[in-house]
């Protein structure tokens, strides 16, 4: 009986991990979509979403059955608690990259924007986040996971500093403002993308110190 | 397990029992015989003595004096302890050594006495009642005239007769027992012996199964057991021989599989990575020892290779499949998955060979680009030609003010025409004769390259009101082919002063970082988006197509100069960001 519980828990990781895959690949899409101005690549994120939906709904289900079968105890359940609460994060995530390539599409049809942030050091940092979190979780590391949590604080500062600009700017230049709020909305999925990975990381140093880390910033 | 005996307690004790029974039966024969012989010499020995006593008695008998006998048989029995009797023919005891005659009944029936009664010698061993013990008895008759007259006995203890033989039997025991020690170690040393050689193949079949398979057992023993060292050495041979073979085997396929260029992977029946080559590692960034008895969807985050491993493990046989590994670049793959079999034909995993096609996938563009660009090239000019030469055939040749404007926008194309030409010649030019090696390349100074191309450039700058400065050390040298790098960096300087506003500067510097001379061309116009930044050096490629156009370029300038500084064994690089104007930096050995 136990030997089955393993089992449908290891089974629950590599499913998670396979979500992860999906919505970091999507993310990736995402935001080369926007540096490329690809609508073809926009669609697709926008057109893959049901399939990241699907499969966390069935992550979901997998936990709860796990929960009410065989009713673990100790890190087991910790490892299972923090599963369905990454499935949610990611699943946002997965949202968030549609709503970024919504906005990649709109971007797309405005030619020869100019970008007036320095956009894509964001965008590399969020998607290093979420990657790095995914390696958190694929390895149990607590240590990464501490340092995602440090990161955060980065990407918010970024943003901050993103909306200063497009305010100057579009005191400067107000006729061409449509393509900057386009610019400004996706900093600003980008900065909640980082905050769904920051909420990974947590759950990671939950599932491995069974401390609960959130609100708390930087390592203890 | 149960404890087993060494083989050499086995055979020694059974050694020691052989010895010590077969001396004991001996000893117990040669005790026997022994005491035979001592009975046998002694009855010789009493027969003598009575008959030599009976020449004494013999007239003693006659004379009837039996009293003298009775004191004679007193005298010499105790002289020779010997029972002395002599007895009549009646029976009636006349003379006896220990007791009195008179009060011992009738000895008639003694059976030696009644033996020598009928004139044979009678000899006994029996026990005696009146003398408590085991007597030895020899009875000689004495004869009278043809008739026993009377018996002489002589009867000795058995005791005193074999007490002879006592040191002998103590002698006997002693050597017995030197023989059984003699025997006890040199049978301990035979078996030790019969021990070695088992105890040197042990060692050596010890050695073998430690991989040491080069040893050979040399044991000088018996035939059997030096056949056996030698059934052991061919076996030790041969175990090398495959292992040998296997090992090179191991090794050989291990080279290839870390020296193919594609990336391979073997995964069991649970998706686990089993084994990665280098390609492999290299192409997803991860390390083989991490990596290993892993689930392929956690060492190497891919959904399409996870759907793939999928699909190749469900595949009863070979699966192909083009999958697309996002990243920096994307890189797309050429992945075949081959089921792996045990000997007994069951699953066990599956091998999955990933090529890298990205480059050909890119280059088959670039090509297909190139043929479409080159035709829309052509087309154009060629299209305004013919369209405004059918006007004027068709009479606008008679209104000479618009003919003239009509023939000047020909010829204006007709130029544009042989500047496409003539790029399209130069590139091959410099393609060929790279190939051919005919390039020439001397040691010349940097700087004069540099102040030709200002010279040349400079009268399109200052119509558009560019400041063009440059910047270069004299000493700088390279090995360079002066016309061709002219012509690089001049397209380069062209280009900066096309997409510059005028009021702003371009400059053009050369120096020697890191071991590299740099030349660079530095402008602050409108820049490149970062998606052209990869594309900009195919042919004909345009990152504004109406603008370009517009700007006269032939969109293959910067084709040029890629092949230049190729030629020069260089590469051309470019740093830009949207808004902020753009840096060229031609690289070049130093």
């Amino acid at each position: 009986m136990r030997m089955r519980l393993q089992r449908d828990i290891d089974r629950l990781k590599s499913r998670i991990i396979e979500l992860g895959t999906l919505v970091e690949e999507r993310l990736r899409m995402a935001v080369k979509a926007i540096e490329c101005r690809d609508t073809g690549l926009a669609d697709q994120v926008i057109e893959g979403d049901i399939e990241i939906d699907h499969q966390e709904v069935d992550i979901e289900e997998d936990g709860l059955k796990i929960l009410a079968l065989h009713q673990p105890v100790a890190d087991q359940l910790r490892y299972i608690i923090a599963i369905i609460k990454m499935n949610n994060d990611l699943e946002r995530i997965g949202d968030l990259a549609v709503n970024v390539a919504e906005r990649a599409k709109m971007i797309g049809e405005e030619a020869g924007v100019q970008m007036p942030f320095d956009f894509f050091t964001m965008c590399q940092k969020v998607q290093g986040m979420l990657q790095k979190s995914l390696d958190a979780l694929v390895n149990m590391n607590a240590d990464l996971a501490y340092d995602i949590c440090a990161e955060d604080d980065d990407v918010d500062m970024m943003k901050n500093i993103m909306q200063k600009q497009f305010m100057e700017k579009a005191r400067r230049d107000p006729e061409r403002l449509e393509p900057l709020v386009h610019l400004l909305i996706v900093s600003r999925h980008l900065e909640r993308i980082a905050d769904h990975t920051t909420n990974i990381a947590e759950d990671v140093i939950y599932m491995v110190t069974g401390q609960i880390h959130r609100h708390k910033g930087a390592r203890p | 397990m149960r404890q087993r005996r060494r083989l050499l307690w086995q055979l020694y004790p059974s050694y020691l029992l052989i010895i010590t029974l077969s001396l004991a039966a001996m000893g117990w024969y040669a005790r026997d015989a022994a005491r035979q012989l001592a009975l046998d010499n002694s009855a010789r020995a009493l027969q003598a003595e009575a008959i030599l006593f009976r020449q004494l008695i013999t007239d003693k008998l006659a004379s009837q004096t039996f009293h003298e006998i009775d004191t004679l048989c007193k005298q010499i029995g105790a002289s020779i302890s010997t029972r002395v009797t002599v007895v009549l023919a009646s029976g009636q005891v006349v003379g006896d050594s220990e007791f009195d005659p008179a009060r011992l009944e009738t000895f008639a029936l003694r059976p030696e006495v009644k033996e020598a009664l009928q004139a044979r010698v009678g000899v006994v061993q029996r026990y005696s009642f009146s003398m408590n013990a085991d007597l030895l008895f020899v009875a000689v008759p004495v004869e009278q005239r043809g008739t026993v007259i009377a018996a002489v006995r002589m009867g000795k203890r058995v005791e005193d007769v074999i007490q002879a033989p006592g040191s002998l039997a103590l002698a006997m025991v002693l050597g017995t027992l030197v023989i059984i020690i003699l025997a006890a170690g040199l049978s301990f040393f035979v078996a030790h012996l019969l021990n070695k050689p088992l105890a040197e193949l042990k060692g050596g079949a010890e050695r073998y199964a430690r991989g040491d398979l080069k040893y050979r057992l040399r044991v000088d023993a018996s035939e059997e057991i030096a056949a056996l060292a030698e059934a052991m050495n061919t076996m030790a041979a041969q175990l090398h021989e495959r292992v040998q073979t296997v090992t090179n085997q191991r090794n050989e396929l291990e080279a290839v599989l870390s020296d193919m260029v594609e990336a391979v992977l073997v995964l069991d029946n649970e998706e686990r990575l089993i084994r990665i080559n280098r390609a492999a590692e290299e192409l997803f960034g991860i390390q083989g020892e991490q990596a290993h008895g892993r689930p392929v969807g956690e060492a190497i985050r891919t959904s399409e290779l996870k759907r793939f491993v999928n699909k190749a493990l469900a595949a009863p046989d070979h699966v192909e499949a083009e999958i697309v590994v996002l990243g920096a670049p994307d890189r797309h793959l050429q992945a075949h998955g081959t089921p792996l079999n045990d000997s007994g034909g069951n699953r066990i995993g599956v091998l999955v060979v990933l090529n890298d096609v990205t480059r050909m996938k890119n280059l088959e563009k670039i090509r297909r680009d190139f043929v479409a660009n080159v035709s829309h090239e052509l087309r154009t000019p060629i299209t305004s030609i013919q369209g405004f030469l059918e006007t004027l055939k068709e009479g606008a040749i008679h209104d000479p003010e618009n003919a003239e404007r009509f023939l000047d926008i020909i010829i204006k194309h007709t130029n544009r025409l042989s500047m496409i030409i003539e790029d399209l010649l130069s590139l091959s030019r410099i393609e060929q004769e790279r190939e051919k090696g005919e390039i020439a390349l001397k040691e010349s100074p940097v700087k004069d390259v540099l102040l030709a191309v200002v010279r040349t450039c400079g009268r399109k700058a200052s119509e558009k009101e560019i400041t063009l400065s440059y910047a270069c050390s004299d000493e700088l040298k390279a090995k360079i082919n002066s016309t061709l790098l002219e012509q690089a960096v001049a397209n380069l300087v062209d280009n900066a002063i096309k997409f510059s506003d005028s009021g702003e500067a371009v400059i053009l510097e050369a120096d020697l970082v890191d071991g590299d001379i740099q030349i660079r061309v530095v402008d602050h116009g409108c820049g490149i988006a970062r998606e052209h930044l990869d594309r900009i050096f195919e042919r004909f490629y345009r990152v504004d197509k109406s603008r370009s156009s517009k700007e006269g370029g032939t969109g293959l300038g910067l084709a040029i100069v890629k092949h230049i500084a190729s030629a020069h064994g260089g590469r051309v690089s470019v740093q830009s960001s949207h808004g902020e104007g753009s840096t060229f930096t031609i690289h070049l050995p130093a």
